[in-house]
């Protein structure tokens, strides 16, 4: 899962050397692919959505190895990110972690509420991201995927000094956790982005 | 600083017989007012200028006048004859940890306040860390370096300070404490840290601290370190001070012949810990809530026991429920809940405690309870930011 700005860039060096072997007939490196106007799947297929303009999906190599999560952006990971949780089972992480590193980030449970869900979050953002303070600006009942799902408004200070803003719209459906996330500096970026996520969210469904 | 690799130094002693620094040895190198006469020292000061003025200006400072002034009040006390030219900034980071630079001014981060017990304890810190800008550590070492190396220049080890400024990215995403890394170039030897401990103690001792406490720091820091380690199942591995060097032990004998030196029988001490506790009254479940959301349970289980020895509360009980549903290992839900339904008994309970009393109630089915601790906690918390959710589980 993107979130992080820092770690981010860190795969993102590290993705390099690995991208001239993927083929996908383009010259150059690049650890990001062009989404297409038009439904895409996202995450490991269970959900598809449309966006509203060309988005830059960041490949899954080494770094983003969850497979049900996916993650895209417009203006680069330290500025903006959309992340998509594709029907993440019970038991399982949003982010890769060793099991002796000391601060973890916990495993996500089928019987989760959105305060637990939210909770999950803000340990990522702690943990993985180095958020040295994240408050909540709403958390409220929100249809999602024609479930009883939640919105979660939130920000967070990075300890890049930046303060970025975020939304994530959620649900758990079947015991699996379907999620779309936005994650912006809170100045401009978030606000500029806001419409096309939500456009985003609208589009979602859920296959079969 | 407190941590601060002393692998690389210790190599400056090698041979040297590890003999204990007595703090009455310890006199300052510096008068009041100091500043800096050769070319290098006003050099590395002037970088130091430029970093002081990005830290003091950071987002992550904590802006509150009651803290700022303690600490400023408490270097102002235990700072020799620097005291009234030192600064202090104290940041948001969930660690504990201090460091003094070259220039005389210090950063404190957030997370220290949280393990400190009392004053005597944050005093025995910043007058370690005072130790060292006394006793002139930082441009004797940065000397030492160069005469070594002679392969880095200031401007070349304090890039990241022009970068970080700049707005470039160095591939660092803790730019702040990328200043530290930076220090860790200035690293202090074994017989520093030994002259910083000591020449601290004494300072401790001056302004009616019980020296003793500068002792307890350190069992504090290794018991959490080690509880920490111990429950991810491995060794305690942080690069501490204590990690390089085999002496551990002996540095705790030293620290508390230090204290035993310096304590006048008779001589009234004073830990000053209700000043503390009441100065750090309303940011500390600020700081509990940064430490238990890292989500490292054998740290923070070890820190609210610790604290607990002065007392529960309902704040404590309430922490310690966080740790457990963090954790979330089975059977955790209920240990949660077990705490939770503890802090709600006492007169100090955070509403949070009932929100997720009640969470865990609903999960039980006993929906008429948790409704009625849903209830408890809007009233508790009228603007809570997920009211809207609440009350749509209230039904």
């Amino acid at each position: 899962m993107k979130l992080l700005t820092g770690l981010a860039l860190l795969g993102t060096t590290a993705a390099l050397s690995a991208c001239g072997s993927l083929g996908t007939g383009e010259y150059g490196y690049s650890d990001y692919g062009l989404v297409h106007v038009t439904r895409v799947n996202v995450g490991d297929g269970q959900m598809s959505v449309v966006a509203p303009r060309p988005y830059n999906r960041h490949r899954r190599i080494l770094f983003s190895d969850v497979r049900d999560v996916e993650d895209w952006t417009l203006n680069g990971p330290i500025l903006d990110g959309i992340s998509f949780v594709s029907g993440m089972n019970n038991n399982r992480e949003l982010i890769r972690q060793r099991r002796t590193a000391d601060q973890q980030v916990p495993r996500f449970r089928s019987d989760m509420t959105p305060p637990e869900i939210t909770a999950m979050l803000e340990s990522l953002y702690r943990v993985k991201g180095g958020a040295v303070d994240l408050k909540t600006l709403s958390l409220q009942p929100r249809p999602f995927l024609g479930a009883n799902g939640f919105q979660w408004d939130y920000e967070h200070l990075d300890q890049d000094e930046l303060w970025r803003r975020g939304r994530a719209v959620g649900a758990v459906i079947d015991g699996k956790l379907y999620m779309i996330l936005l994650d912006a500096a809170r100045s401009h970026y978030y606000d500029a982005e806001l419409p096309d996520f939500e456009a985003i969210v609208a589009s979602a469904q859920r296959r079969g | 600083m407190l941590f601060g690799g002393a692998a690389a130094a210790a190599s400056l002693h090698t041979g040297v017989a590890d003999a204990r620094i007595r703090p009455e040895d310890m006199v300052p190198l510096i008068g009041p007012g100091f500043r800096p006469t050769e070319k290098d020292e006003m050099g590395l000061w002037k970088e130091m200028d430029r970093a002081e003025e990005e830290i003091s200006g950071s987002n992550l400072v904590i802006q509150d006048p009651k803290l700022e002034g303690y600490l400023k009040n408490i270097i102002g006390t235990v700072g020799g004859p620097a005291a009234h030219d030192f600064r202090i900034y104290l940041v948001r980071i969930p660690d504990f940890n201090a460091m003094m630079f070259p220039s005389g001014f210090a950063v404190v981060f957030s997370g220290l306040l949280l393990r400190m017990r009392n004053e005597a304890q944050l005093a025995g810190v910043i007058a370690h860390e005072s130790g060292h800008f006394l006793r002139r550590h930082m441009i004797r070492s940065w000397r030492d370096m160069r005469r070594k190396t002679d392969l880095l220049a200031i401007g070349s080890m304090l890039a990241g300070i022009g970068g970080a400024g700049a707005g470039v990215y160095l591939g660092d995403y803790v730019q702040l404490a990328q200043l530290g890394t930076i220090l860790s170039l200035l690293q202090y030897s074994r017989g520093m840290e030994a002259e910083a401990d000591a020449m601290g103690a004494r300072l401790m001792e001056r302004n009616d601290y019980p020296p003793i406490e500068m002792a307890n720091i350190w069992e504090q820091l290794i018991g959490e370190e080690t509880a920490s380690a111990r429950y991810r199942g491995k060794r305690r591995r942080r690069g501490s001070l204590f990690d390089t060097h085999p002496s551990e032990g002996s540095r705790m004998v030293d620290l508390r012949a230090d204290a035993q030196e310096l304590t006048v029988a008779g001589k009234a001490y004073d830990s000053r810990r209700q000043r503390y506790l009441s100065t750090i009254a309303e940011i500390r479940p600020t700081l509990l809530d940064d430490q238990v959301k890292l989500n490292d349970p054998g740290a923070s289980q070890y820190l609210i026991e610790t604290l607990a020895q002065d007392g529960w509360n309902g704040l404590l009980r309430f922490c310690e429920g966080e740790v457990w549903r963090l954790r979330n290992r089975p059977g955790d839900a209920l240990r949660a809940d077990q705490s939770y339904a503890a802090a709600i008994a006492y007169p100090d309970a955070p509403a949070d405690a009932w929100r997720w009393h009640g969470i865990a109630l609903m999960k039980q089915g006993r929906a008429a309870e948790a409704k009625a601790a849903f209830a408890r906690y809007l009233t508790m918390k009228p603007d809570a930011t997920d009211a809207a959710w609440v009350r749509q589980m209230m039904g």
